[in-house]
């Protein structure tokens, strides 16, 4: 007699990029990662499906899914939907039990989340309809230095100077960079003090919520190790390091209320 | 199962713009007023109609009153602003004489500048930073006396003490209704929102006093019919909210709507436009300084600076309310630039935290361009206090 083997899938469709994580046995079993287009449920499920295609699964050998992320209002393929910051709260739980506070930067917001020992969230704090911050800031960026975005960070720790940035509205530091750029300040400085300046606003939001050891550090901006390195140094924490790439902890958090929901719900034991 | 008497209230109040109109024509006066400490039994003595001028929720108004207000006072001020720049308001149309008072200064700004610029017909009463010295009252009490003469003045009579007692009576009764139905909303297998008792105080800013006190009262008879003894309980699986901070007018709907779209339960506030000015008004003295005490002793607006947390009666209220409606967890709101209420939120916040009172701080606007980020932080604190409430009980078992 064959045990059923049980799948539970995590879809985080954010606006920049949709993700999924497949777990089983409490294990990453595959994952998908895609660029989000206009469409939402598309998005998730093409992270979905690349996730299913990796794993060699159909979508019916799923017991259970959670959709998350901003697209998590309109997705038909999950059986219920959640919150991003109570999914990377249980992401980051799920990876390192010890964390307490997660910085969640993403396509289009920030985010300061305190939780406890169980991964459930106990304060957090969203910055306030504002792109600074957040990865389309940083593309804005790359777009004015003419860099891929993955390589800003390393680009960033090049630098020998930090040339200050006096504002962090996407519009306002498009036109300062470039005035900065045209004084014949070097790239690599003027990122730095971008980096730089954004860390010390994010600073504001765990002021309002607080900030306990260990922190973790969530989102498609924390493969950026430039912004890690200015974080660390404005908020004077070590970020733990990640076990798997940070940009896939919302849909990692959904698996794992998927697994959690599906087992409340009598569908496997 | 309806209440039948809201479905009255909410004809009535399709008619009263019209039937405000025919008692103009009678020669009847109507005073808008605006304003946390503005003594409507004053107002209503002298014979005059009160209707409060509480409108928000359209954005487009906010940008018309933006071209007289500056850019940076509250939302609702520059909507009120815009209301009368535009003058289709069916209340606003009405009125004949306006009354504010300067408990928020930008409540005092908006009158300044509806006077200047539409030529209204404007009282203002002022209203001292402390209400805690004797030099407060005293100030108040004159101020109230100026106001009365004020009113005297454009009503061409004298304030009878005798009718402003009877006003008081009214006044309290209507107080004392409201409370008890609002009991209803909050406890077990209740058959009354939250959302229909916000509507149903908001319906006496408008309605005629005395035809309002009976609605009051008919709907309180319903309620005790299908409802029998409310008893306020905590239901785990609920997420029972409380609304706090800025006031939330008439047409604003917005951050109520996402809060129950999200699974949350409204089951208490204490906001300028909610049930916070009904309660604790007591008034010793049938004058107008001592309505206007009896106002004072109220919980104080928090545009009134006051330092002191451990005295701080606003948070003793709001402590109170909290445990009297076994709320699980504040929503704090603040409307853009409504200052005094984003000043006082990390104190609150750290305040209720002692008490293990989750406080998620949020600032809204009327535009909709927020809609989906302030969905997704009420979402997430729902399914914070959701999960907390969960834990608790799992441990309790």
């Amino acid at each position: 007699m064959s045990l059923k083997r049980n799948f539970f899938a995590g879809v985080d469709v954010g606006s920049l990029a949709a993700k999924s994580v497949i777990l089983e046995d409490g294990k990453v079993f595959a994952t998908g990662l895609v660029p989000s287009g206009f469409d939402s449920v598309e998005s998730g499920l093409n992270a979905l499906n690349l996730a299913l295609e990796t794993a060699g699964l159909k979508k019916e050998d799923l017991t259970y899914i959670v959709g998350t992320g901003y697209g998590r209002v309109s997705a038909p393929y999950a059986n219920k939907a959640v919150t991003e910051i109570t999914c990377h709260a249980k992401g980051a739980n799920f990876l390192h039990p010890t964390v307490r506070t997660i910085i969640d930067m993403g396509g289009q917001d920030c985010k300061a989340i305190r939780i406890d020992q169980d991964g459930a969230v106990v304060d957090f704090a969203m910055n306030d309809k504002c792109a600074a911050g957040t990865g389309r800031f940083l593309e804005v960026m790359a777009g004015v230095f003419k860099v891929k975005l993955e390589d800003l960070g390393a680009l960033s720790l090049s630098a020998t100077e930090l040339v200050p940035m006096s504002s962090t509205c996407t519009v306002f530091a498009e036109s300062e960079t470039i005035s900065l750029v045209a004084r014949g300040e070097k790239p690599a400085n003027i990122l730095n003090g971008i980096h730089h300046a954004i860390a010390n606003r994010i600073s504001g939001l765990f002021a309002r919520v607080g900030i306990t050891s260990d922190v973790f550090f969530s989102g498609g901006v924390a493969k950026n190790t430039g912004m890690k390195t200015a974080i660390e140094e404005a908020l004077k924490v070590t970020i733990v390091k990640p076990e798997i790439d940070p940009q896939l902890i919302g849909a990692l958090g959904a698996a794992v209320l998927a697994r959690n929901f599906s087992k409340k719900q009598g569908l496997w034991s | 199962m309806p209440i039948k008497t809201l479905e009255v209230i909410r004809k009535r109040l399709e008619e009263r713009p019209a039937e405000l109109r025919k008692l103009r024509e009678s020669g009847q006066k109507v005073v808008g007023w605006t304003g946390y400490n503005v003594p409507e039994e004053i107002i209503y003595a002298l014979g005059f109609i009160p209707i409060r001028i509480a409108i928000g929720g359209d954005d487009r108004l906010v940008e018309v009153g933006g071209r007289y207000a500056s850019s940076k006072n509250c939302v609702f001020i520059r909507e009120i602003v815009g209301v009368f720049s535009e003058n289709e308001d069916p209340y606003i149309q009405q009125t004949d004489i306006l009354a504010f008072d300067a408990t928020c200064l930008q409540n005092f700004r908006a009158a300044e500048v509806i006077e200047y610029y539409f030529k209204k017909d404007v009282i203002v009463l002022g209203v001292p930073r402390n209400f805690y010295w004797e030099e407060g009252k005293e100030y108040f009490g004159k101020e109230a006396d100026e106001f009365a003469r004020l009113l005297e003045e454009r009503a061409g009579v004298a304030l009878d003490l005798a009718k402003l007692g009877e006003s008081v009576a009214l006044y309290n009764d209507i107080r004392k209704t409201l409370k008890s139905i609002y009991t209803f909303q909050a406890a077990k297998d209740n058959v009354i929102s939250w959302v229909e008792v916000f509507d149903l105080i908001q319906a006496g800013d408008l309605l005629d006093k005395k035809e309002y006190l009976s609605l009051l009262h008919e709907t309180l008879a319903e309620l005790r019919a299908l409802q029998h003894n409310p008893i306020i309980e905590v239901d785990g699986s609920e997420g029972r909210i409380f609304i706090s901070g800025s006031l939330i007018p008439r047409g604003d709907r917005k951050l109520i709507s996402i809060i129950t779209s999200v699974g949350g339960r409204i089951v208490g506030d204490d906001i300028w436009t909610g049930i916070l000015p009904h309660l604790d008004l007591e008034i010793k003295e049938i004058s107008p300084a001592g309505v206007a005490l009896g106002y004072l002793n109220r919980t104080p607006h928090a545009a009134l600076p006051y330092l002191d947390l451990e005295s701080d009666r606003r948070l003793k209220k709001l402590h109170e309310l909290l445990g009297e409606f076994k709320a699980q967890g504040v929503i704090y709101h603040t409307l853009r630039y409504c200052d005094p209420f984003t000043f006082k939120a990390k104190e609150t916040k750290d305040v209720l935290a002692k008490s293990d009172i989750p406080v998620l701080e949020i600032h809204t606007e009327y535009a909709g361009s927020d809609y989906e980020a302030l969905r997704t932080r009420l979402e997430a604190f729902v399914e914070m206090i959701k999960i907390k409430a969960e834990s608790a009980a799992e441990v309790i078992v």
